[in-house]
């Protein structure tokens, strides 16, 4: 028998799950429909019935460092069966929103996120910062010419210098953020894993562990959990599209990272260089992609959406766009709208690189891990 | 009267194309009565026949071989006449089709060896009813002397405000008897209550206030506060009720009868009929015998018992792991009411704020997933409102529920979902292993909880789910000056709670004219209560309106029959005293019977009871049913080389008459060689019928009545039971005559059960037929 379980209700809690977007969870009457609906839930210790009564219960310590709630895909299968309508998937949602928050530093940054009102200073900030430094250094060039080609160079106006100088850290504090709150996380479900026989290994082994990233990663890219739900069908293409995009963009920027310091070309490219292919058809489906998004969740009125799902669907919305649109008024020789947009671009991508482990995306990093620990503790998902 | 009799066989419904119609009718024209028949005897033509017959020609005793009886009964009703019904339709000739039971062929006829057993049975049937109307009469009804239209509500809390509201407004004049100084009882001893009105999603303040200032506004409701019933004397329409104070001793309280010990002598033998009475005037000193009406006494028709509920105790070794005694902040849902109902909640032990409160609905531990006793729903109701008051008082207050079950029933799931809405209420499922100290709190443990683990959970207070026990269940409340008691029996199947019968008669006690309501009839809440008060305040107008006409209140709705008594042969045995379920006799010094026919419910009991044969119906008797078991023709070998088996089936006309009838309806075919004998209840049926019956060479005789024991379907409670105690007596007589005991069987049926009977039917035929014939059948 299980060791005995001590029974600390936190009020506050199930007030934040509350405004998180899982405000019908103490609706739930346990009757375990959602568990049985659930398409992917594994046969032995299935979610999210468990989760339902710990969320219920303000059973914080059994929650945030629970391998299940990334199981989830929030398809929403548990959600429209539900007979309280108690909204299953949503309350898991809202508790992995209270995850990302919980593993990511520094809070205040954290408590920004959820706040309405600071949001003009998460993307004023970012701005002016350009703009100073920019200054300063002469990077951000106010009056920029045309370059040797005669065309319009966004790097004429915004160094690509200045984009490094900004790009680099944010890409180290990102990471770094990860691998502090990834350390946590990893070792917090692998105890309650053992805690509630949900495991098979009693340590974890680092080259079995990245035996099963490797496994677990086509599956993820196939999108095959996704795949098993029967609601919302046209969500996992949507996020297909969204993933692959960034992928896309991901490798684009990369080369383009290697052909600029490495081979000392400038951009910007031709259209007909096939890099510059994958980042247009990336691009065109990033916007696609969260437009769809967006439109989803518009119409989905049985479906919470909080502030913070609304505040990435946008800002990922919004990276698309100004990139299609700076390139498009590029194109037509339109320089202040294409500087400006380019400036706008700047700010969005960086923000969302700045803000990545604050906000739903930390979702990539999270579930990935949390899939790899299923796969390698056999967890029969 | 004098009886001109007229006999109409209606050949429809298929009647006509199965049977010898011209053979039928030479049934009744061979005793010298008129026959009619009619292809549609229940439409307008048919039924003008018969109207004409009774206005032009005098026929005031009518047999009507058509369908059965409880078919078209409106139909048939002709005031003034005695009317049998002949069931020749469902019982014949749809139950007995000709592609199992063919007619026979020209040269078959009168060869002595075929025989047409459908056409015998339709005969018989013919024959049974000409012998039936022969031996009735219609009835008088019985008034009584002295009618009152009052009715007393004895409990002044919500149910007995409710109730004699409901009453007064009906139009009628109440009065609330209270023992304590003030209405209200414990519905004015809260804090909160659950719903009465839609929503019914949160806590409500107490209705009782405003009940008691509308009922103070009526002019027909008379409250006596400080008063109790000392006795119920006579029967409904003209019950004498003696009032007093509570503790005083007076020569009308209830005298109670002799225990069983203190009827027999030193050697274990009964004593006589005047020691019996010397002993049981002494045993009652100072009190009036049953039988002497208070002169003072007040008339009421009918009363509706509201007396309540007590919580109830929890104790004994079985609770010993919850720590209900020893440890002071442990208490019942009771308890923790007074504590809510005088501020903030507080901790017995040392006053201090009490803000987790653990609220243990099943004991656990080594019981199975039982609930405390006398739970019901209400405790899981009970729970969530006192739940909602820890969250009332603090803020970060928390409550959880510990529940076996979770009973919300109807609307009363809005209030669980309410409730369950709050942050700080916490609700699993779980097996309660233990109450202990920790510090100077508490700590709970519970097992097989909805949290997957054994769990363990810090309280500052726990509260134990006590039940609402009846006050019938120490106090027979009623008092009423009966020769069986002054409590209701006990049957032994509700737990002290008064009711005959939950599902099928709410609000009817054992005691006509006596109606319960509210918290003594089962555990509830207030709005049930409320609206349990008005059922019972029907049920008491009911009673009224019945009484006053002379006719039976329920369940033989109507039945303006009652039973009539031959003192004259009376041996003073008391059978008919002692069996009567519904103590409607007494009886006096001597043991004679005093038939109180208002608190009777006609299901003729005592009829079966009587070895003297004295007591019978207007419409049906010893000798009604006597004859018609007579006038079934039973062929010997004299008339057919291999004579067919001739039974009799005794069926209860409450279940068994009418899962017969569905049977019929479904075209479902048994055995043709049982005559089937409606009687009122099984309880009803009196030995001398088949012995008759056997006597004259009738092969078998089965009773088809209700289920008896702890699922009892007996309209009358112990008819089927008494009649199975019977049969078992009739064993004896059977194997003095040389007969197999075998050939009298009783079987069990209920009404929906009608795809059962042709097994029931034929089974016991062919057991019969495997014994062989009666010995006695041809002398």
């Amino acid at each position: 028998m299980a060791e005995t379980y001590l029974v600390e209700p936190d009020l506050g809690f199930i007030e934040e799950i509350g405004a998180m977007g899982g405000e019908d969870v103490k609706k739930c009457f346990q009757c375990a429909t959602c568990s049985v609906a659930c398409p992917i839930s594994p046969d032995i210790k299935p979610f999210p019935r468990k989760e339902m009564i710990a969320a219920s219960w303000g059973l914080k310590d059994k929650l945030v460092g629970n391998l299940d709630i990334w199981l989830c895909h929030n398809c929403g299968d548990c959600s429209s069966r539900c007979p309280r309508d108690a909204k299953p998937g949503d309350v898991l949602g809202a508790v992995r929103a209270y995850a990302i928050k919980a593993y990511a530093a520094p809070k205040f940054i954290a408590n920004a996120m959820d706040d309405p009102r600071k949001l003009p200073f998460l993307f004023g900030i970012p701005a002016l910062l350009f703009i100073l430094v920019g200054f300063i250094t002469g990077l951000l060039d106010f009056t920029p010419e045309l370059n040797h080609y005669g065309k319009i160079a966004h790097g004429e106006f915004f160094s690509t210098w200045l984009v490094d100088i900004f790009m680099i850290p944010a890409s180290i504090w990102t990471v770094a953020i990860f691998a502090l709150g990834i350390k946590r996380f990893l070792a917090d479900i692998h105890q309650n894993a053992l805690k509630e026989g949900k495991t098979d290994k009693q340590s974890i082994n680092p080259v079995e562990f990245v035996k099963s990233l490797i496994t677990v990663v086509p599956k993820i890219l196939r999108h095959d959990k996704f795949n098993e739900c029967t609601e919302n069908t046209e969500r996992s293409t949507q996020h297909m599209m969204v993933l692959f995009a960034f992928i896309g963009l991901f490798i684009v920027t990369g080369i383009f990272f290697v052909v600029l310091y490495v081979f000392q070309i400038h951009g910007p490219y031709s259209q007909l260089n096939p890099v510059k292919w994958l980042a247009n058809i990336s691009g065109v489906a990033l916007v696609i992609g969260s437009a769809m998004m967006i439109k989803t969740r518009m119409s989905k009125t049985d479906q919470v959406s909080t502030y913070k799902d609304w505040f990435l669907l946008w800002l990922v919305f919004a990276v698309g766009v100004s990139g299609m649109l700076a390139e498009m008024t590029r194109l037509a020789d339109m320089a202040v709208s294409t500087y400006t947009i380019y400036f706008i671009h700047m700010v969005c991508v960086f923000s969302l690189f700045v803000y990545l482990p604050f906000t739903k995306l930390a979702h990539l990093v999270y579930r990935t891990v949390a899939m790899t620990y299923a796969e390698y503790a056999n967890r029969g998902f | 009267m004098d009886k001109k009799y007229g006999v109409y066989i209606c050949t429809g419904c298929g009647i006509g194309d199965v049977l010898d119609i011209e053979s039928l009718s030479g049934v009744a024209s061979g005793e010298g009565l008129p026959v009619k028949t009619h292809e549609f005897l229940c439409g307008k033509d048919g039924v003008s026949v018969l109207n004409k017959d009774i206005e032009e020609n005098g026929i005031n005793t009518l047999i009507i071989a058509a369908c059965s009886r409880r078919v078209n009964f409106d139909t048939f009703r002709f005031p003034g006449c005695i009317v049998d019904r002949v069931n020749i339709r469902e019982q014949v000739v749809w139950s007995h089709p000709r592609a199992d039971f063919p007619a026979l062929e020209e040269e078959q006829k009168n060869d002595g060896e075929h025989f047409d057993r459908v056409q015998m049975l339709a005969e018989d049937y013919l024959r049974m009813g000409m012998a039936k109307v022969q031996k009735i009469q219609l009835p008088e009804p019985y008034k009584v002397e002295n009618l009152s239209r009052k009715v007393l509500v004895i409990g002044g809390g919500i149910t007995g405000i409710s109730a004699a509201m409901d009453v007064a407004k009906a139009g009628y004049d109440v009065t609330i008897v209270e023992k304590e100084n003030s209405l209200g009882g414990y519905a004015s001893k809260i804090r909160k209550q659950l719903p009465v009105n839609a929503p019914y999603d949160n806590l409500i303040n107490p209705v009782i206030q405003s009940k008691i200032r509308e009922a103070e506004s009526f002019s027909n409701i008379t409250v006596k506060t400080g008063t109790m019933v000392a006795r119920i004397a006579g029967q409904p329409g003209e019950f004498t009720v003696t009032f007093k104070k509570p503790g005083e001793k007076i020569e009308f309280d209830v005298p109670y009868p002799l225990p069983p010990e203190m009827k027999v002598d030193e050697n274990g033998k009964e004593l006589d009929a005047d020691k019996l009475n010397e002993k049981y005037m002494e045993y009652n000193q100072g009190r009036k015998d049953i039988l002497t009406l208070d002169p003072d006494g007040e008339l009421y028709g009918s009363v509706i018992l509201a007396a309540g509920w007590r919580p109830a105790e929890i104790g004994g070794d079985q609770y010993a792991h919850l720590g209900y005694g020893q440890i002071p902040d442990v208490v019942t849902n009771h308890q923790f009411e007074e504590i809510a109902a005088k501020g903030k909640i507080v901790k017995p032990s040392d006053g201090k704020e009490a803000k987790s409160v653990v609220f243990i609905q099943s004991p656990g531990k080594d019981q199975d997933d039982r609930d405390f006793e006398y739970a019901g729903a209400v405790t899981s109701l009970v729970s969530l409102k006192q739940a909602k008051y820890v969250r009332e008082d603090y803020a970060d207050g928390k409550a959880y529920i510990l529940y076996q079950h979770m009973r919300t029933p109807g609307l009363s799931e809005n209030f669980y979902k309410g409730i369950q809405q709050d942050p700080g209420i916490f609700l699993t499922k779980g097996q309660v292993i233990s109450v202990s100290k920790n510090g100077s709190g508490l700590i709970v443990e519970a097992d097989n909880t909805l949290l997957g683990d054994k769990i363990a959970v810090k309280a500052d207070m726990v509260v134990l789910a006590a039940g609402m026990v009846p006050e019938t269940k120490f106090d027979p409340v009623v008092n009423l000056a009966y020769r069986q008691g002054p409590a209701f029996r006990d049957i032994g199947l509700f737990n002290g709670y008064s009711d005959s019968n939950f599902i099928c008669f709410p609000y009817e006690t054992q005691r006509t004219g006596i109606y319960a309501a509210g918290g003594i009839r089962r555990s509830m809440t207030m709005e049930e209560a409320i609206e349990d008060a008005s059922g019972a305040a029907l049920k008491a107008i009911q009673c009224l309106e019945s009484v006053n006409r002379g006719v039976s209140v329920h369940p033989r709705s109507g039945d303006m029959t009652f039973p009539d008594f031959f003192f004259q042969r009376c041996t003073q045995c008391k059978r008919c005293t002692e069996e009567c379920p519904f103590g409607a006799l007494d009886d006096d010094a001597k043991g004679t019977p005093k038939p109180n026919p208002t608190r009777c419910r006609r299901c003729g009991t005592c009829m079966g009871a009587c070895p003297e044969r004295i007591i019978g119906f207007a419409d049906y008797n010893i000798d009604s049913i006597g004859s018609m078991v007579k006038s079934i023709w039973v062929p010997s070998s004299d008339d057919y080389y291999e004579p067919p088996m001739r039974i009799i089936g005794l069926v209860c006309e409450n279940d068994a008459y009418p899962a017969l009838d569905i049977a019929g309806l479904n075209k479902l075919s048994y055995s043709a060689d049982v005559r089937f004998i409606p009687v009122r209840c099984l309880g009803s049926v009196n030995v001398i019928w088949i012995k008759d019956a056997l006597a004259q060479g009738m092969d078998g005789v089965f009773l088809l009545g209700c289920k008896h024991g702890d699922d009892y379907q007996c309209h009358f409670v112990k008819g089927s039971e008494l009649a199975n105690i019977r049969m078992q007596k009739i064993g004896d007589a059977l194997a003095s005559l040389a007969l197999e005991t075998e050939r009298v069987a009783q079987f069990e049926i209920a009404i929906d059960e009608y795809d059962k009977i042709p097994q029931i039917v034929n089974d016991f035929v062919d057991s019969v037929v495997a014994m062989g014939p009666n010995p006695f059948k041809g002398f």
